[in-house]
C-alpha cells in the first residue's frame, strides 16, 4: 500500500465521520466546530490531488471567513434547543433511508465502471518547480477573465445586499422627494395679503 | 354610347349627392334645379337610348366596365346590358321621376326636409337605372338594395311620425325577407352556373337542366321560385304584401315614384329578364301566375273598403301588380312589360293627383271628407278621370289595352289552374271598375262633405303640380294605342326574352290579333268589357244614385266585411306568429342559452372551477421550506433509480 | 493506488451525509446552512479529482468560483437569518410558513 493511499483512507476517513457527527450533533456552535474538521480533512485531500492553491483557499476563506462569520452568528442568536430537539427523532428514519437509497445509487454508477483506474490512468507527477497557482493564474486570467470579473461582480452585489438588508439606521441625510416638489400647490406657497386701500391711498 | 350609358346612370346620383351635401347652403332654388336637371339630362338621353337601340335597331350592349371584386375563380363587376328591355325600362323609369321630381316642387313646399327630399329621389332613380341598367346578378342585387333602403328613407321621411316609423320599418323588413330568398336564389345560380354574369348564365342552361336539389326538387324550379320570392317582397306580391300599404306613410310624390311606377316593377322587369331560366320551370311558372291570380283579386276586393285616398291607389297598385305577375306566369313577358309601361304612367298620374286633391284640401286624406271636387280643380278632376278610364281598360286608352291583353294570355294559356286563375283576372276587371269609379265619384262628384273652413279656400293647384299631371296623361291615353304592336308583336323586346316553345299563349294572341283598332271595335263582344261597364255602374248605384244602399249592404254582410276591413288577418297573423315567436325565441336564448348556459355554466362555472381546483392544490405549498427540501430530495432519489433502472440495469457489470 | 471512482464514491458519500442533515435538521436554519456547505464541500472534491485525473485545470477554475459564489450566498443568507430573528424573535422554522398557500 503506497503512502498516498494510506494517507488517502486516513483523510477520506476524518472527512466522513466529522461531517457525519456534524449532522447529527445537537449543539449548533459543536456541529460548527466538526464543520472546521471537516473542511480540514478536504483541504488535505485536495492537497493530495495536486490542487494546492484552492485548498489553502478553502481554509482562508471558508474556514477563516465564512465559519467564523458562522459563529458569529450561532452565538448571536438564541437558538432554542428544546422544540429542535424535538424534531429530531421523527424524521431520522426517513432521513437515513433516503441518503442511503442515494449513496447506494451513486454507488451503483460509480463503482468501478468507466471511472476505474484501467481505464483512467493516474496522471504524470508534476516537477517540483511546478506552481499550481501560475497554472491557475495562467487560465484564470487568459481564457475565464470574463467569468473572474462577474465574479467580482457577483461579490459586490453580495456585500450590497446584505448591507441593504441588515441596515437600520435611518439616515439622517438631506434627500430630496421629487414626487413632492412637483405636486406642490400654489396655496402652499403663496399667501394673499389684504393690504388695506386706504392707506395705501394715503401713501400717494 | 358608353359615355352616354354613364351619364343616364349617373347624372341623378350626381344630383343627389351634390343636394344632399350642401342642400342647405345652396337654397331650394338652386338644389331642385340642380337635381331636376340631373334627371332631365337622363331622361333626354333615355329617350336617345331608345331610339338608337328600339326603333334603329342596335346591337345589344353588353361590357364589364369596372371589376368591383375577385374572388377564386369568380369575377364580380359593374357592367351595363342595354337592351330593349333596358331602354324601355330606363325611358319609364327617368320620364316617371321626373315628373315627380318636378310635381315635388310645389308638393313639399312647405316642407322643411325639401332639398333631403330631392336628394332622396335622385339617389332612387340612380339605384333603379343601376338595377334595370345591369348585366350580372351582383349589380342587380345591389340596385335591389339600395331600392329598398331609399324607399325605407322616404317612407320615414316625416319621421316624427310614430306611423311613418313603423311602416318604413314594416316596409324594410318584409323587403327583407322577400331578398333573402332572392339570395338563396342568386347563390344556387352561382353554384350551378359557376358566374353571375346574364350572358353567360343564359347560354349555358344546360349546366342546371336535370339537376336536383334537396333529394329529387327539380334545381331549376327552385331557384326560379326563389328568385320569385325576391319579386314577391319587392313587387308586394301576397304574402308578402303587407308592407305597400304602409308605405303611403311616405309623402305622395314618392308613393307615386317608387310604389306606383319603378320601385315594385322592379320585381316584374327582373322575372322578364331572367326568362330563359323561367322558361325552363312549368312549376315556377304556374306558382307565379297563381300568386298573381291571388293577389289580383284580393287585394282588388281589399280596395273597395278604403277611405284613405291613398289607399284605396295602394290596393288599386297591389292588384295591378297581380295581374303583371299573372302575365309573366303565362310566359307573355312581352305582355307583362307592357303592362308595367301602361301601368307606371296611369297610376303615378293617379297618385299624383291625388297628392294634389290632398294639397289643395290642406293635407286631408279620408274620402269622406271630400266630394264635388271637380268644378274647383278642373284640371285634377279631367287628369284623374284619364287616369281612371286607364285604369279601369276603357277602350282606347292604355291600360285597355296591357289588362285585355293579359287577359287573353291567360285565356290560351295550358298551365295547370289556368282557368281558375282566367277567372280572377276577369272577376278582378269588375272590382277594379268598381273601386276606382268609387274613388273617383267620391272625390270629385256628388255634393261636397268637405270641412267649410278648407272650401273657402279651395282652388286648383300650382302649375308645378298640374303640369306633370297632364304630361302623364298624355301617355296614359294613346302610349297602349300606338305601342302595342310593336311591343308585343313585332319583335321590340324579342333580343331580351326568350320564351319556351312549350307554352304557346303569345303565339295564340299574335294569331289572334289584327290591329289595334280592331282591337276596340272587337272590344264590346268580350267579357272583360261588360264586367268594367258592371262595376262601374255599379259604383254609379252606391256612390252617387243610392248612397244608402251601401249602408245596408254593410250591415248585412257583416263578416265579409270584418274580414275585409281586418285586411285578411295578414297583418294580425305576422304579429302573433313572427314578431311574438321572434320575441319568444329571443327571451329563450336570453334566459336559457345565456344566463343559465354561457354566464352561470360556462363562465362562473370556469371560475369556480378553477377555484376548486386551486383549493385543492394549494395546500402542497404549506411555506414550510423544510418541506420544499424534503419534496427536491426525495424526487432527486427517485429519478436516480429511474435512470439507472431504465439503463437495463447495466450497472451490475 | 487510488483509482478515480474512489474519490467519486467519497465524495457521494459526504453528499449524502449532507442531505440526510438537512433532512434531519430542518427546523434549526443554521443547521440547514452548515449542511449546505458540506454539501458543496463534497461537490468541491469531486471537481477537483476529476481535474487531477484529467489532466485538465478547468476544474479547479470551477472550484475557484464555486467557492466564490458559496462564500457570497453564505452572507447572505445569514443576513437574512439576522433579519428573521429580529422581526421574530426566534429563528424556529414553524413561524416562517407565510408563504403558505
Amino acid at each position: 500500500m503506497e503512502f498516498t493511499s494510506i494517507l488517502f483512507y486516513v483523510f477520506s476517513f476524518f472527512f466522513v465521520v466529522s461531517s457525519f457527527v456534524m449532522i447529527t450533533s445537537r449543539n449548533t456552535a459543536k456541529a460548527a466546530l466538526w464543520l472546521i474538521l471537516t473542511f480540514f480533512s478536504a483541504a488535505s485531500l485536495w492537497l493530495l490531488l495536486e490542487a494546492e492553491f484552492l485548498a489553502i483557499t478553502l481554509i482562508l476563506i471558508y474556514v477563516g471567513a465564512v465559519m467564523v462569520l458562522f459563529m458569529f452568528v450561532i452565538k448571536m442568536l438564541d437558538t432554542e434547543q428544546s422544540t429542535l430537539r424535538a424534531q429530531f427523532t421523527r424524521y431520522l428514519p426517513l432521513g437515513i433511508f433516503v441518503s442511503i437509497v442515494v449513496i447506494v445509487q451513486m454507488a451503483l454508477v460509480l463503482n468501478a465502471g468507466p471511472f476505474d483506474l484501467e481505464v483512467v490512468g493516474l496522471p504524470e507527477k508534476h516537477s517540483a518547480s511546478y506552481s499550481n497557482i501560475t497554472a491557475i493564474a495562467e487560465q484564470l486570467y487568459t481564457v475565464y477573465v470574463y467569468p473572474f470579473e462577474l465574479a467580482a461582480i457577483l461579490l459586490l452585489i453580495a456585500i450590497i445586499a446584505a448591507i441593504t438588508l441588515v441596515h437600520r439606521n435611518q439616515t439622517n441625510s438631506k434627500k430630496q422627494i421629487i414626487s413632492e416638489q412637483i405636486n406642490v400647490q400654489a396655496k402652499d406657497r403663496m399667501r394673499f395679503a389684504n393690504i388695506n386701500k386706504d392707506k395705501a391711498k394715503e401713501s400717494k | 354610347m358608353l359615355d352616354i350609358y354613364l351619364t343616364i346612370v349617373l347624372a341623378p346620383l350626381l344630383g343627389s349627392v351634390i343636394v344632399g351635401l350642401s342642400g342647405n347652403r345652396l337654397g331650394r332654388k338652386i338644389s331642385h334645379s340642380i337635381t331636376i336637371l340631373g334627371v332631365a339630362i337622363s331622361t333626354v338621353l333615355s329617350i336617345y337610348v331608345f331610339n338608337h337601340h328600339v326603333l334603329n335597331d342596335a346591337d345589344i350592349f353588353n361590357q364589364n366596365i369596372y371589376t368591383w371584386m375577385q374572388i377564386g375563380g369568380l369575377n364580380i363587376s359593374v357592367g351595363f346590358l342595354v337592351d330593349n328591355l333596358t331602354a324601355v325600362m330606363l325611358v319609364v323609369v327617368s320620364f316617371v321621376s321626373l315628373m315627380v321630381h318636378i310635381y315635388t316642387i310645389g308638393y313639399m313646399h312647405d316642407d322643411k326636409g325639401y332639398t333631403k327630399f330631392f336628394s332622396y329621389i335622385s339617389l332612387f332613380t340612380f339605384a333603379m337605372f343601376t338595377l334595370v341598367i345591369s348585366n350580372n346578378f351582383m349589380q342587380l342585387f345591389f340596385g335591389w338594395e339600395a331600392v329598398g333602403l331609399v324607399s325605407y328613407l322616404l317612407i320615414g321621411f316625416w319621421h316624427h311620425k310614430e306611423s311613418a316609423i313603423e311602416a318604413n320599418l314594416k316596409a324594410f323588413l318584409v323587403n327583407r325577407v322577400g331578398d333573402f330568398g332572392f339570395l338563396l336564389g342568386i347563390a344556387f345560380v352561382l353554384m350551378f352556373f359557376g358566374t353571375l354574369d346574364y350572358a353567360e348564365t343564359f347560354s349555358q342552361k344546360e349546366l342546371i337542366e336535370g339537376q336536383t336539389l334537396f333529394g329529387g326538387v327539380s334545381a331549376i324550379t327552385v331557384v326560379c321560385l326563389l328568385l320569385f320570392v325576391g319579386a314577391m317582397g319587392k313587387s308586394a306580391q301576397v304574402p308578402l304584401h303587407v308592407w305597400l300599404p304602409g308605405s303611403m306613410e311616405g309623402p305622395t310624390p314618392i308613393s307615386a315614384l317608387i310604389h306606383a311606377a319603378t320601385m315594385v316593377t322592379a320585381g316584374i322587369f327582373m322575372v322578364s329578364r331572367m326568362s330563359p331560366l323561367f322558361e325552363l320551370s312549368d312549376v315556377a311558372l304556374t306558382v307565379v301566375m297563381i300568386i298573381g291570380a291571388i293577389t289580383a283579386l284580393f287585394m282588388g276586393l281589399l280596395g273597395i273598403v278604403q277611405n284613405d285616398i291613398k289607399r284605396v291607389v295602394a290596393y288599386s297598385t297591389l292588384s295591378q301588380l297581380g295581374y303583371m305577375t299573372v302575365a309573366l306566369g303565362v310566359s307573355t313577358y312581352s305582355v307583362a312589360i307592357f303592362h308595367l309601361m301602361t301601368h307606371a304612367f296611369f297610376k303615378a298620374l293617379l297618385f299624383l293627383a291625388a297628392g294634389s286633391v290632398i294639397v289643395a284640401l290642406h293635407h286631408e286624406q279620408d274620402i269622406r271628407k271630400m266630394g264635388g271636387l271637380r268644378k274647383k280643380m278642373p284640371i285634377t278632376y279631367i287628369t284623374s278621370l284619364l287616369g281612371t278610364l286607364a285604369l279601369i281598360g276603357f277602350p282606347g286608352f292604355a291600360g285597355f289595352y296591357s289588362k285585355d291583353m293579359i287577359i287573353e294570355a291567360v285565356h290560351y294559356s295550358d298551365l295547370p289552374f289556368a282557368g281558375w286563375a282566367y277567372f280572377a283576372v276577369v272577376l278582378g276587371v269588375f272590382i277594379t271598375a268598381f273601386y276606382s269609379l268609387r274613388l273617383l265619384f267620391l272625390v270629385f262628384h256628388g255634393e261636397s262633405r268637405v270641412d267649410s273652413h278648407t272650401e273657402e279656400h279651395l282652388h286648383e293647384t300650382a302649375p308645378s303640380i298640374t303640369v306633370p299631371l297632364v304630361l302623364l296623361a298624355i301617355p296614359s291615353v294613346v302610349i297602349g294605342y300606338l305601342t302595342i304592336e310593336p311591343m308585343l308583336f313585332g319583335g321590340w323586346l324579342e333580343n331580351a326574352i326568350t320564351i319556351d316553345s312549350s307554352h304557346h299563349a303569345l303565339e295564340k294572341l299574335k294569331s289572334h290579333f289584327h290591329s289595334a283598332f280592331a282591337l276596340i271595335t272587337h272590344s264590346v263582344v268580350t267579357l272583360p268589357f261588360w264586367m268594367m261597364i258592371g262595376g262601374g255602374f255599379t259604383a254609379w248605384v252606391f256612390c252617387l244614385y243610392r248612397t244608402d244602399w251601401a249602408e245596408l249592404i254593410q250591415s248585412k254582410f257583416k263578416k265579409t266585411n270584418y274580414v275585409l276591413n281586418s285586411l285578411y288577418g295578414f297583418d294580425k297573423f305576422n304579429e302573433i306568429i313572427f314578431v311574438k315567436g321572434a320575441l319568444k325565441v329571443g327571451n329563450l336564448l336570453w334566459k336559457v342559452s345565456d344566463m343559465a348556459l354561457i354566464d352561470k355554466l360556462l363562465v362562473n362555472g370556469s371560475a369556480k372551477f378553477t377555484r376548486y381546483l386551486g383549493a385543492f392544490i394549494r395546500p402542497v405549498q404549506t411555506g414550510y421550506v423544510y418541506h420544499y427540501a424534503f419534496f427536491m430530495i426525495v424526487s432527486l432519489m427517485l429519478v436516480l433509480g429511474w435512470v439507472l433502472i431504465a439503463s437495463d440495469y447495466s450497472f451490475f457489470s | 493506488m487510488i483509482a478515480l471512482s474512489d474519490y467519486l464514491i467519497l465524495s457521494s458519500i459526504v453528499f449524502c451525509i449532507g442531505l440526510a442533515g438537512i433532512f434531519i435538521n430542518r427546523t434549526n436554519i443554521i443547521m440547514i446552512l452548515m449542511c449546505v456547505e458540506l454539501i458543496l464541500a463534497a461537490v468541491n472534491t469531486n471537481f477537483i479529482a476529476f481535474s487531477f485525473y484529467g489532466s485538465d485545470l478547468s476544474g479547479q477554475i470551477f472550484v475557484f468560483f464555486i467557492l466564490t459564489v458559496a462564500a457570497a450566498e453564505v452572507a447572505i443568507g445569514l443576513a437574512i437569518l439576522t433579519l428573521m430573528y429580529r422581526n421574530r424573535g426566534s429563528i424556529d422554522i414553524d413561524v416562517t410558513n407565510t408563504l403558505k398557500g
